[in-house]
């Protein structure tokens, strides 16, 4: 069984969810600060844990960051009430596989979260279309192009993950294997986390639309 | 877990690390490019210093400049990495003994080089490096008490007060050498050099105490917009979430609530996070999102809206938009469906709009009459403003309808 961990501060949203998974899920432990999430997740060494972005000392960021410094091999999920460009791509960049709101289903979650345990990366449709405008931008200047730019399939995969289809539909709609989908989404995060081109940046402050 | 995945992985948190570490140039503490600001950061020592450095560099034929403005082309702004950079920490005693030594080092070479503007460099980096440590324990205290002035000597750490010691006793030295080695200055007369010394001591001395009151105002000036903006930020939460958490407390039917709730986030949300200034009559993604919000409230269906890219609502934009509503409205009236979801690319050549939903869908070019009705007039609208709709859907298949304007 999976094993997880909750950070959120808000008490009951934590146990909120903690009912919903508990049935999926083996749920290590839950946290509501930074400092106490950071020595939780180090010591239950969970395969996925499930960290709220907006928090009092650092926030979700300085979790992820923490965490990954000693234990780079343990996953993240974002998840958040906010969806604010600025949020989702610091989270990505420091190193969650995977940003949700805290508006998706329970089921939706459960699956989300057993995608990031097997090291695939999970993207709301409001993710795939932050990724879609931040490299949608066609300034030639590209330090390097194997990251700075999405490959037409990535496009088209992000495209239908955009409309709201699970990725097993994408598969489906495209005529490839879901395995083929989840490794377009793997490359798009990669190009996310690595990526140094200005305009992400400079994209998710200018741009602040919900 | 596979071990491609893990790679991918292992890449990512070295990558983070370097991210770290990596010199950038400072948005906030900056003269020229902000290049000694970062630096400073970066390597844990007062930005004086490095300023120090850069003017010491420069007076070895010029190296200082060089290396600066290769720095500046070098190295990105720190916006660039937004919230991703980490403070750095204050280096330890050892490592700023090893800055001076390598510092040195490199004087010493580019001397032996020959990048040397004569003898007159090495009194003047003692002058610089000892001005520098005066400066830079005078602005620290001066953070805290700008009084501390009237009686500098009053209740300093010990470290401080030798810091400011050997400051004055390097600044002295390379005086005398100065004067020692130029027979220029003694052409001045003792009087202008009596001037220049008190003026340079003057502004050491006061100089962090004018720039303070500088930053004083400005911090001043700060707090009062942040309490405005708290005000004004009350005001609004008392109009909105309050009642609308009071309308819920006095409600019984789930259904209500939660699209009280929903509608409340919506408008939170337009408040918090969207720019305050529109473009005269508004762009494609705010008129879908409005739409998307007025039939969530109508039906009680949540309405997911994707934009990608936005453009000025013009003659062939607007149909798109209002097609785009009428098959959001179509598809929570009629699908079923959970949710539904809009997806709006706007492109130089294009406008596009993708409406979703995964409901009992219908068949395309059979029945239910109102249905195709609707799907009709949706195509009928798009094909008189010259752009063109499609409908595809499969009884318990969910409907997507496409609908698409070229640019003019």
């Amino acid at each position: 069984m999976t094993t997880i961990y909750l950070v959120d501060d808000h008490e009951l949203f934590l146990s909120g969810v903690r009912t919903e998974l508990s049935e999926r899920f083996d749920v290590r432990g839950w946290s509501t600060d930074v400092d106490g999430a950071v020595d939780g997740i180090r010591k239950n060494r969970p395969d996925v844990v499930l960290v709220d972005v907006h928090m009092p000392g650092g926030g979700g960021l300085s979790v992820v960051a923490n965490v990954l410094q000693t234990n780079p091999d343990i996953r993240f999920l974002a998840l958040s009430v906010s969806d604010a460009p600025e949020d989702v791509i610091a989270m990505i960049r420091a190193g969650a596989r995977g940003y949700v709101t805290k508006s998706i289903e329970p089921d939706a979650l459960a699956d989300a979260i057993e995608r990031v345990a097997a090291g695939d990366a999970v993207f709301s449709p409001k993710l795939a279309g932050f990724v879609l405008d931040a490299f949608s931008n066609t300034v030639p200047v590209e330090a390097d192009p194997e990251l700075d730019r999405l490959t037409p399939r990535e496009r088209e995969v992000l495209r239908q993950i955009a409309r709201g289809y699970a990725y097993k539909q994408v598969a489906n709609r495209l005529s490839i294997s879901v395995k083929t989908v989840e490794t377009h989404v793997s490359s798009v995060l990669r190009k996310l986390q690595l990526s140094n081109r200005h305009e992400l940046a400079r994209w998710a402050t200018e741009r602040r639309i919900v | 877990m596979n071990t491609q995945d893990e790679s991918l992985l292992n890449v990512s948190s070295e990558r983070f690390q370097v991210l770290r570490g990596r010199l950038t140039r400072s948005t906030g503490d900056r003269i020229v490019a902000g290049l000694a600001g970062g630096t400073a950061a970066r390597l844990g020592i007062p930005t004086v210093f490095v300023r120090a450095a850069f003017v010491a560099l420069t007076l070895a034929g010029g190296f200082g400049v060089l290396c600066y403005v290769v720095g500046w082309l070098t190295t990105p702004d720190e916006r660039q990495y937004g919230s991703m950079i980490v403070a750095d920490r204050p280096a330890t005693t050892s490592q700023e003994v090893g800055l001076s030594l390598g510092f040195l080092a490199l004087l010493v070479i580019l001397e032996a080089v020959g990048l040397w503007f004569g003898p007159i460099v090495w009194p003047a980096a003692l002058f610089i490096f000892g001005a520098a440590m005066v400066w830079d324990r005078s602005s620290a205290e001066s953070r805290d008490r700008m009084s501390r002035f009237a009686r500098p000597t009053g209740d300093d750490s010990s470290r401080s007060r030798a810091q400011v010691i050997v400051g004055v006793a390097l600044m002295a030295v390379g005086i005398v050498v100065v004067l020692a080695s130029l027979d220029s200055f003694q052409a001045l007369g003792p009087v202008a050099i009596a001037v220049l010394l008190t003026a340079a001591g003057f502004m050491l001395l006061f100089g962090p105490w004018i720039l303070g009151l500088f930053e004083d105002l400005t911090e001043e000036r700060r707090a009062r917009i942040r309490s405005e903006e708290r005000a004004d930020m009350a005001a609004h939460l008392h109009d909105s979430v309050l009642q609308t958490l009071a309308l819920i407390q006095r409600s019984d039917d789930p259904q209500r609530m939660t699209t009280l709730a929903r509608a409340q986030e919506r408008d939170l949300r337009a408040w918090l996070f969207e720019p305050a200034t529109t473009a005269d009559g508004g762009t494609v993604g705010e008129a879908v999102s409005a739409a998307a919000a007025k039939i969530e409230a109508d039906f009680n269906v949540p309405v997911e809206v994707v934009v990608v890219g936005d453009r000025i609502i013009d003659d062939a934009t607007g149909p798109l938009v209002a097609s785009a509503a009428e098959a959001m409205a179509n598809a929570a009236e009629h699908s079923g469906a959970r949710t539904v979801s809009v997806y709006v690319e706007c492109s130089k050549d294009a406008a596009e709009a993708w409406v979703t939903d995964q409901g009992s869908g219908f068949d395309v070019d059979g029945v239910p009459e109102q249905r195709r009705g609707i799907s009709e007039s949706i195509v009928a609208r798009m094909a008189r403003s010259g752009g063109e709709a499609s409908v595809v859907s499969r009884p318990g298949e969910g409907t997507e309808i496409h609908l698409r304007s070229e640019s003019r």
